[in-house]
């Protein structure tokens, strides 16, 4: 150590902190803090920070929005439009906060399907996934409390749509609409509500539950490559090297974000990436065609739809709600299905299923946008079956693609779950069977399909690399 | 001697730390109860009989052949057909949109996920699970229209 007259005034500073506080470990922290490399693009390790940049994004905007938003019968929707008419820059801040919403949503999904894909979530990272899951859900709430927020007429059906289907939880689900909705239907009481939600308690969540997961990766560090796809390099330095790059990615995205803001300020108009402010909320007005919820919760949108009136002695969307909880329940529950991975074996079981989520997701969120079936019939509105046979085209066509890349260059050979996807597109959009028949069939196909395999001796080189 | 002191040393810590948790449990219970009444919204305030449309209501029917209204704990479309006056809930039985008449087709269709109801509220094709509750329309003595629920 130098005399105290050499130091610089940031020394000085630092001695004078680490008298009191003792920051020797988290420098030694810090020095030795490493990223590991090999085994899989860098890439995937920067979509958490993305997801971080977007949601500091998100807090910064929204604070600025509050100075002039007045949550109120006579005052939300009008307060909006006088920030984004009146107040200078008040269309940038509510673009920021728009367009950063849908980014942030996005990355953060990009972010969790790497980890399945890279099985970052194995042992003894499980809880670093369950936080994430929860976060992913919070980020959810985020959108939809904050969808409201405008009280205009899209907010208003996709908040009554999207609140009713609480009344399927079991026992409670009446309790909880109404608790939900501050009544028994979507009023300004609702929106109240929401308001607390999306400004004080999700925020606080959010923090929370983004502080654990932050700590659990600083405890364990990131998740290597596994060992059968692992290449013996050194990692990388976090700090500064990972961090800058880290930094520069930000940047990039700063001007991702910076380019959509100016260029479409009120999103790209595709339904559900739009905020256009349209009308003000009415609730004795009837819901209009073409109400859609946010793009994250077409599919689920899509499968209301696809659900028949009863079903098993389950009023439809019951049913539908009931289905999109167990998918979501296992998703979450990922890092103790998965017992290959947890052993460090080779689990393409999981990849697959990664694959096939985004396949099923696909096939219904294209549905939901009606791709290819808005060659309006004599109704005016679009035909659900040219739309079906459109959709099942363009996934069986990305389902062919993206199999054959596994199947070629990353020599994958376990395609069963994703395969099912396909074949269930295929089933209703080609050949017109029903949308839950043909998904009955796959699953039962599937489910032999992985029995046989999985009675079957494995042969030495069993499964794909991943 | 040792042996029944500890024993007694620790059914009394044994005791104490039930104590304290059933302690902790009524604490718990004393704060959330409230909590969940708080959260709770009252039931819709005002009267449940008969709501008569007003005159711009009863335009809105001449221009658009229906029209949405408000009773205490409902939303009730009002809708002609065949020169005569129907209402029906106007909550649709599936997600709870808002339905419209479409003179048209003569069916009440919900835009939110396309389902189609017959001039009685049975659902016709779609999703919905359940009819639409009907209502009751009729004339008071001077000739202001009055909506009311069916009864049973």
């Amino acid at each position: 150590m130098s005399a105290p007259e050499t130091q610089t005034r940031g020394q000085r500073l630092f001695g004078w902190l680490d008298q009191r506080y003792d920051l020797s470990p988290v420098v030694e922290f810090i020095e030795h803090k490493e990223v590991p490399v090999g085994g899989h693009p860098m890439v995937w390790y920067y979509l958490g920070g993305t997801t971080l940049f977007f949601f500091l994004v998100q807090i910064a905007s929204g604070v600025l929005l509050l100075m002039y938003y007045q949550a109120g019968e006579a005052t939300s929707y009008e307060s909006i439009r006088y920030i984004t008419t009146k107040v200078p820059f008040g269309w940038l801040v509510r673009s920021v906060h728009c367009w950063s919403a849908h980014l942030m949503i996005l990355s953060l999904m990009f972010h969790m399907l790497s980890t399945m894909m890279l099985k970052a979530y194995r042992k003894p990272r499980e809880l670093t996934w369950v936080t994430g899951f929860l976060l992913f859900a919070v980020a959810l709430g985020f959108g939809f409390s904050g969808y409201l927020l405008p009280w205009n007429e899209l907010a208003f059906f996709a908040t009554s749509v999207g609140t009713d289907s609480m009344k399927a939880v079991p026992v409670v689900g009446q309790w909880l609409l109404e608790v939900l909705r501050g009544g028994p239907d979507v009023t300004i009481n609702t929106l109240y509500r929401f308001f607390a939600l999306h400004v004080v308690v999700l925020p606080i969540t959010a923090i929370a539950l983004l502080g654990v997961h932050l700590l659990f990766i600083q405890r364990q560090g990131m998740a290597p490559a596994m060992a059968h796809q692992k290449e013996s390099r050194p990692g990388i330095r976090f700090f500064p090297d990972f961090m800058l790059r880290d930094v520069l990615l930000w940047l990039v995205c700063l001007i991702l974000l910076s380019g959509l803001v100016f260029l479409l300020p009120y999103g790209p108009g595709i339904p559900g990436v739009e905020w256009e402010l349209g009308k003000k909320a009415n609730p004795l007005a009837p819901a209009y065609p073409g109400i859609k919820p946010e793009w994250y919760f077409l599919w689920i949108y899509q499968l209301l739809k696809e659900f028949p009136a009863h079903l098993f002695g389950l009023e439809g969307p019951q049913a539908a709600v009931g289905v999109v909880g167990v998918l979501m329940a296992a998703w979450a529950l990922v890092p103790f299905l998965d017992r290959r991975a947890a052993r460090e074996q080779p689990s393409p079981m999981f990849t697959d299923l990664g694959v096939g989520a985004l396949l099923f997701i696909a096939y219904l969120t294209l549905k939901a946008w009606d791709i290819g079936g808005l060659a309006k019939g004599e109704t005016g509105l679009p035909d659900p079956r040219a739309t079906s046979w459109a959709c099942a085209w363009i996934v069986l066509a990305i389902g062919v693609v993206v199999t054959a890349f596994r199947a070629v260059v990353q020599k994958h050979r376990w395609f069963i779950l994703s395969g099912a996807a396909i074949v269930q597109a295929v089933l209703n959009g080609l050949l017109g069977m029903d949308y839950l028949l043909a998904g009955a069939i796959v699953v039962v196909l599937a489910a032999v399909a992985i029995a046989v395999i999985l009675r079957r001796p494995a042969p030495a080189a069993a499964g794909g690399t991943t | 001697m040792a042996e029944p002191s500890a024993s007694i040393a620790t059914t009394r810590r044994g005791f104490l730390d039930w104590l304290i948790g059933v302690g902790a449990l009524g604490w718990l219970g004393s704060v959330l109860y409230p909590v969940l009444r708080y959260l709770k919204p009252l039931s819709a305030q005002g009267s449940s009989g008969p709501v008569q449309l007003t005159k711009d209501e009863m335009a809105k029917v001449e221009k658009d052949k229906f029209t949405i209204v408000r009773s205490a704990d409902a939303r009730i479309i009002v809708f002609e057909a065949a020169g005569t006056l129907k209402a029906l809930s106007a909550k649709c039985t599936h997600e709870g949109c808002t339905v419209q008449y479409s003179a048209g087709e003569s069916v009440i269709w919900c835009a939110c996920h396309n389902g189609h109801f017959d001039l009685d509220g049975r659902v016709v094709s779609g999703p919905p699970p359940r009819p639409l509750p009907k209502y009751v329309v009729s004339r008071d003595e001077t000739g202001a229209v009055l909506v009311s629920p069916e009864k049973a």
